[in-house]
């Protein structure tokens, strides 16, 4: 669009006027931008009608600014509620994601206390493990320490065999004088109710030493060594065995060589 | 007297007219004062182009605090390079005002674009909101006429030659002489200012 027809076809006071669509108004523009001839022009109409306008100034009612101004205060308001409403809208998220990880706190806490009460628990098993552990090893070192007795080249054998009071009852004996041990083997003494218990005496010059009461739970079993001894002796005595043998109690005996 | 009196008018005009780049760069900083100033300056130019446009003086201030609320929300968009603030807010309002009627009734509409003249009938409105001052007044008649339809009536030129009944080229070249005459007179009422300053 050059000058000479925007000039022609009064487009400058078109333009200024708002009458223009919007390509026009574009071109327009582009050919003020580019030429300063028709700008300084345009500058001119465009203070034309200003005085034109500012001549015909018809002074409008007071209340209309104060209005505009009150209006303008309350859109502001109004927006900054909106802020506000956002403000609560996070403060509200906060709010959600402190309640959500003080809910996961809790959880894990309960979770952790779990944990540790199963840990505990492992603990406790594993102890117990372990005193079985230790059992079981001294078990074992007995067994080995009674059976090396019993294996020992120089241990004698004595079979007690059971008199009227037990007749179906036999206890073996293995007596070693060097290394000076007696271990028995209990596995065929009829069960005592739990008011009795066997026990043993060795026999030294008419007089009967205690070796000590046959225990319930095992078959084999280490008694006292007593030197000297002449033969040995099994009576049935009260729980826990008794300081002299009750001689009609007497159920078996041996002589050693 | 006459002179005088026209000196004088024109004198606060052109002082309304001094640069106010600074009040516009407010304006867009959301600065209260800005615009009550600006508003200040320009709402008489603007009211008086919408209320001879609408002929109601309710519907009028309603519109002007319609474009003036515009002004405020749409301040950012203000391009000084492209134009005079005032240009920019007479665009508004001229646009607000021509949706408003087309909106509200467009029955009052007829052939001849004349948006109003069906309307003076029933709506009375004060003469002097009407009238018109200063230099125009001193315009041939068919040149005011032409001024009068597109700057103080909302008219396109096609609209408004045929409201005068010639041809477009015709009535373009009626703006054209009115402008140059009005130039001339503010040219020669600025030099008589000057005169009139330099003897006080």
């Amino acid at each position: 669009m050059d000058k000479k027809h925007i000039l022609d076809n009064g487009l400058l006071e078109q333009y200024l006027l708002g009458e223009l669509n919007a390509q026009d108004c574009k071109q327009i523009e582009h050919a003020l931008a580019s030429d300063t001839e028709l700008k300084a022009q345009f500058d001119a109409l465009e203070k034309d009608f200003e005085m034109l306008g500012l001549e015909n100034a018809i002074e409008p009612p007071k209340g209309i600014k104060y209005q505009l101004i009150q209006d303008i205060r309350e859109a502001k308001d109004t927006k900054n509620n909106k802020g506000n409403s956002n403000l609560k809208f996070y403060l509200g998220i906060a709010a959600s994601v402190a309640a959500l990880s003080m809910l996961g706190g809790f959880w894990m806490y309960n979770e952790l206390s779990d944990v540790k009460q199963q840990l505990q628990t492992v603990e406790t098993e594993k102890t117990e493990l372990n005193d079985k552990l230790n059992n079981l090893n001294q078990q074992i070192e007995n067994e080995t320490v009674l059976f090396a007795t019993v294996t020992h080249p120089d241990t004698e054998q004595y079979v007690l065999k059971g008199n009227t009071l037990m007749p179906d009852g036999k206890v073996v004996s293995y007596v070693n004088h060097s290394t000076k041990s007696v271990v028995i083997n209990t596995e065929r003494l009829p069960k005592l109710d739990a008011e009795h218990d066997y026990q043993m005496w060795a026999d030294v010059e008419g007089e009967m030493i205690n070796m000590g009461v046959i225990g319930k739970d095992q078959n084999l079993m280490a008694m006292r060594y007593i030197d000297h001894a002449e033969s040995l002796n099994i009576t049935i005595e009260p729980a826990g065995g008794n300081d002299h043998p009750t001689v009609v109690q007497l159920v078996t005996n041996v002589y050693l060589k | 007297m006459l002179l005088d009196e026209q000196a004088f008018i024109f004198g606060k005009s052109l002082t309304v007219m001094q640069n106010d780049s600074f009040l516009i760069q407010q304006l867009k900083d959301k600065d209260e004062r800005a615009l009550s100033l600006l508003y200040d300056k320009y709402a008489g130019a603007i009211y008086s182009v919408i209320i001879k446009m609408v002929r109601d003086e309710g519907k009028a201030q309603n519109l002007l605090q319609d474009t003036f609320m515009t002004v405020w929300d749409k301040a950012e968009s203000y391009d000084a390079n492209k134009g005079r603030f005032y240009t920019w807010v007479f665009r508004i309002a001229r646009n607000k005002t021509l949706n408003f009627l087309r909106k509200v009734e467009p029955l009052i509409q007829t052939d001849d674009f004349s948006v109003y003249d069906s309307k003076e009938d029933a709506i009375s409105i004060d003469a002097k909101y009407l009238e018109l001052n200063g230099a125009i007044t001193s315009l041939e008649a068919h040149h005011k006429e032409a001024i009068e339809l597109v700057y103080f009536k909302g008219l396109t030129h096609k609209e408004a030659h045929q409201q005068m009944d010639v041809p477009l080229g015709t009535f373009k070249s009626y703006v054209r002489q009115a402008l140059k005459q009005l130039r001339q007179t503010y040219t020669k009422t600025l030099s008589l200012l000057l005169l009139i300053l330099k003897a006080l």
